[in-house]
C-alpha cells in the first residue's frame, strides 16, 4: 500500500510537468492595446471579473516619460477572494491577480507572478495549494486564448482581399 | 482502490508515452524561450539570438546556458526540462539561426591574467563593467524605453556564462567582436593572440572574484501584516498622509472588491491605498520591464471581524527575488525601507 502511494506520487511528480518559475510568460503577436481587450474578455470566459485597468503608460506619458502601451489587468472572483481573505488576510496583498500587458514593438508580451510560487509559504494548506493550482492553469490557459486570438487574427489579415 | 490501480495504469502510460515521444523543439522554444527572445530571435526583454552570435556557439555552451541560465540576470535556469527537450531547442534554434555548431577544444587556455587585467581596463570595462558584470540597467534590447546600450552588455563574471562558456569560445568572441551589439572585433584592433588569452585569463579571473549573490531566506514571508492601534478610518487617513509624506502620489483609493461584485455589495472595510512615484518607476522599468505583475504600490487596509485593523503590504525582500534580477532585488531592498517607514509612521 505505501509501495502504491509512493508510486503514484512519483508519476504525478513526471507527469505533472509543473514548472517552479517564479514568472509565467507569453509573448503574442498582437498590438497591446488590442491584446488587452482580448485578455478582459477570456478572464470574463473563465469566470473571473476584470476588476480594473491601470493605465501605467498614461501616467507615465503624464509626468513626461516616454512610454509604450503598458497595462496592468486585475480580475478575481469574489468568493475567492472573500474565503482567502477570511482565512489568509496577509494574502491580500496579491489580490485581485494581476496580469502585466507590455508593449514590444508590435508583439505583446504578458506576464504575471506564477501562482505555484505561494505554495512554498502554504505547504501545508491543501485548500491554498489547490487554489494556486487552478490560478496557475487559469492563466496559462488565458495566455494560450489570447494567442490564440492573435494568430486568428492575423491569419484572417492575411487572407483579406 | 480499484480506482487507483486504473490510475496508476493511465500514468505509466502518460509517462512512457512522455519518455518515447521526441520532444518538438519548435514547440519548446515557444513555450519557454519566445516570450523574453521573440520568435525570430530579435530579442526583447531577452538578448537576440542572431545567426552571427551562432555561428561562434558550440552546442554545449547553448545547453549549459539554458540548463544554469543567468542567476540574477533574468534568464532564468531551465532545470525541469530533459536533455532531450534541451537538445530539441538548441537543434530547432540552428534550424532558425542557419548555422552548425562550433566545436571548440575544451582545455583552458594559459593566459597571463595580471596582462589581461591591463587589456581589460583598457579595452572592456566600458561595456562590461569592472567587475565583468555587465553595464547599464536591465538586459535584453532596447524598446520603447530609453536606455544607454543598444544591447546590455552580458556579465562576463555571472557564474551561468562561466559554466557554459569555454576559453576558446571567449577567445572566438574576443576575436571578432559582436558588431551588431557595438562590441569591435579585438583581431582587427592589435590584439595579439597572447594578449586575447590573457584577456580570457582575466575573464576566469573575475569569475572566481564574483560578488556573491543575494539570497532570498526561505523565514521570510511574502507579506507583512501590522495591527493598527488605531480604528479603520484613521488609520486610512494616516497611510495616506504618510505615503504623500515619502514622496509618492496617492491615487483614488479603491475597496478590495472593487469591480469585482456590485458596488452595494463590495466591503467599505477593505481597502487598498494605492501609490506611485513616477520617476521611481520609470527608472525600475528600465531595470524590470515585467515589474507591472506587482503594480502599484499599495498598502491594504483590513478591519477584521473582532475590529482590529490590519496593515497589509507585500514583503518586497520576497518579491524582488522573484524576477531573477539582482538589480531589482538591491533597489527593492531601499524600497522596503521605505515601505516599512511608511508604517511606522502610521501606527505610531
Amino acid at each position: 500500500m505505501r509501495f502504491r502511494g509512493w508510486l503514484l506520487t512519483g508519476l504525478l511528480l513526471i507527469t505533472s510537468g509543473a514548472r517552479a518559475d517564479h514568472m509565467l510568460m507569453a509573448r503574442v503577436p498582437m498590438r497591446a492595446d488590442i491584446a488587452v481587450e482580448y485578455l478582459k474578455t477570456s478572464i470574463e470566459e473563465h469566470g473571473y471579473a476584470v476588476a480594473h485597468v491601470q493605465m501605467c503608460d498614461s501616467g507615465m506619458k503624464g509626468f513626461g516619460f516616454k512610454s509604450d502601451t503598458y497595462r496592468v489587468v486585475f480580475f478575481g472572483k469574489i468568493d475567492e477572494v472573500r474565503r482567502i481573505v477570511a482565512a489568509h488576510p496577509e494574502f491580500s496583498a496579491y489580490l485581485p491577480l494581476k496580469i502585466a500587458v507590455v508593449a514590444e514593438r508590435g508583439e505583446t508580451v504578458l506576464s504575471a507572478i506564477n501562482p505555484k510560487t505561494f505554495d512554498m509559504y502554504y505547504p501545508k494548506d491543501k485548500t491554498m495549494q489547490v487554489q494556486f493550482g487552478r490560478w496557475y492553469n487559469d492563466i496559462r490557459s488565458l495566455f494560450h486564448d489570447v494567442d490564440q486570438a492573435a494568430r486568428a487574427k492575423a491569419k484572417t489579415s492575411h487572407n483579406a482581399p | 482502490m480499484r480506482h487507483t490501480n486504473i490510475l496508476i495504469v493511465m500514468l505509466l502510460l502518460l509517462s512512457a508515452t512522455q519518455a518515447l515521444a521526441l520532444p518538438d523543439g519548435h514547440e519548446l522554444y515557444i513555450r519557454n524561450c519566445n516570450a523574453c527572445h521573440q520568435f525570430q530571435g530579435a530579442g526583447g526583454i531577452g538578448l537576440p539570438l542572431t545567426t552571427k552570435k551562432f555561428r561562434d556557439y558550440s552546442d554545449d555552451y547553448l545547453f549549459k546556458t539554458i540548463r544554469h541560465g543567468r542567476p540574477g540576470r533574468v534568464m532564468p535556469a531551465f532545470m525541469e526540462m530533459s536533455d532531450a527537450q534541451v537538445r530539441a531547442i538548441i537543434a530547432f534554434l540552428r534550424q532558425q539561426t542557419k548555422t552548425r555548431a562550433r566545436i571548440y577544444d575544451t582545455s583552458q587556455l594559459n593566459g597571463n591574467p595580471a596582462h589581461g587585467k591591463q587589456l581589460f581596463q583598457t579595452h572592456c570595462v566600458a561595456c562590461h563593467g569592472s567587475d565583468g558584470g555587465g553595464r547599464g540597467e536591465g538586459t535584453g534590447v532596447t524598446l520603447s524605453r530609453k536606455r544607454a546600450f543598444l544591447i546590455m552588455p552580458p556579465a562576463i563574471s555571472n557564474p551561468g556564462f562561466q559554466a557554459a562558456a569555454s576559453d576558446r569560445m571567449i577567445r572566438q568572441v574576443i576575436r571578432v567582436g559582436r558588431p551588431q551589439s557595438g562590441m569591435p572585433a579585438f583581431a582587427e584592433q592589435g590584439l595579439s593572440d597572447q594578449d586575447i588569452d590573457a584577456l580570457v585569463a582575466y575573464v576566469r579571473e573575475l569569475g572566481k572574484r564574483a560578488a556573491k549573490r543575494p539570497e532570498m531566506s526561505l523565514n521570510e514571508p511574502p507579506s507583512h501584516v501590522t495591527e493598527s492601534p488605531y480604528d479603520f478610518e484613521t488609520t486610512v487617513t494616516n497611510v495616506k498622509q504618510a505615503v504623500v509624506g515619502a514622496n509618492f502620489r496617492a491615487f483614488p483609493d479603491r475597496f478590495l472588491e472593487q469591480g469585482l461584485i456590485d458596488e452595494f455589495s463590495v466591503n467599505p472595510r477593505q481597502i487598498g491605498i494605492r501609490f506611485c512615484n513616477f520617476n521611481k518607476l520609470y527608472d525600475m522599468l528600465k531595470i524590470e520591464p515585467r515589474l507591472g505583475v506587482v503594480l502599484p504600490c499599495r498598502i491594504t487596509i483590513l478591519e477584521r471581524p473582532d475590529g482590529k485593523v490590519l496593515l497589509v503590504t507585500p514583503n518586497l525582500k520576497v518579491v524582488s527575488h522573484w524576477f531573477n534580477n539582482d538589480q531589482l532585488v538591491e533597489l527593492w531592498e531601499r524600497m522596503e525601507e521605505t515601505f516599512t517607514d511608511i508604517i511606522d509612521e502610521v501606527t505610531l
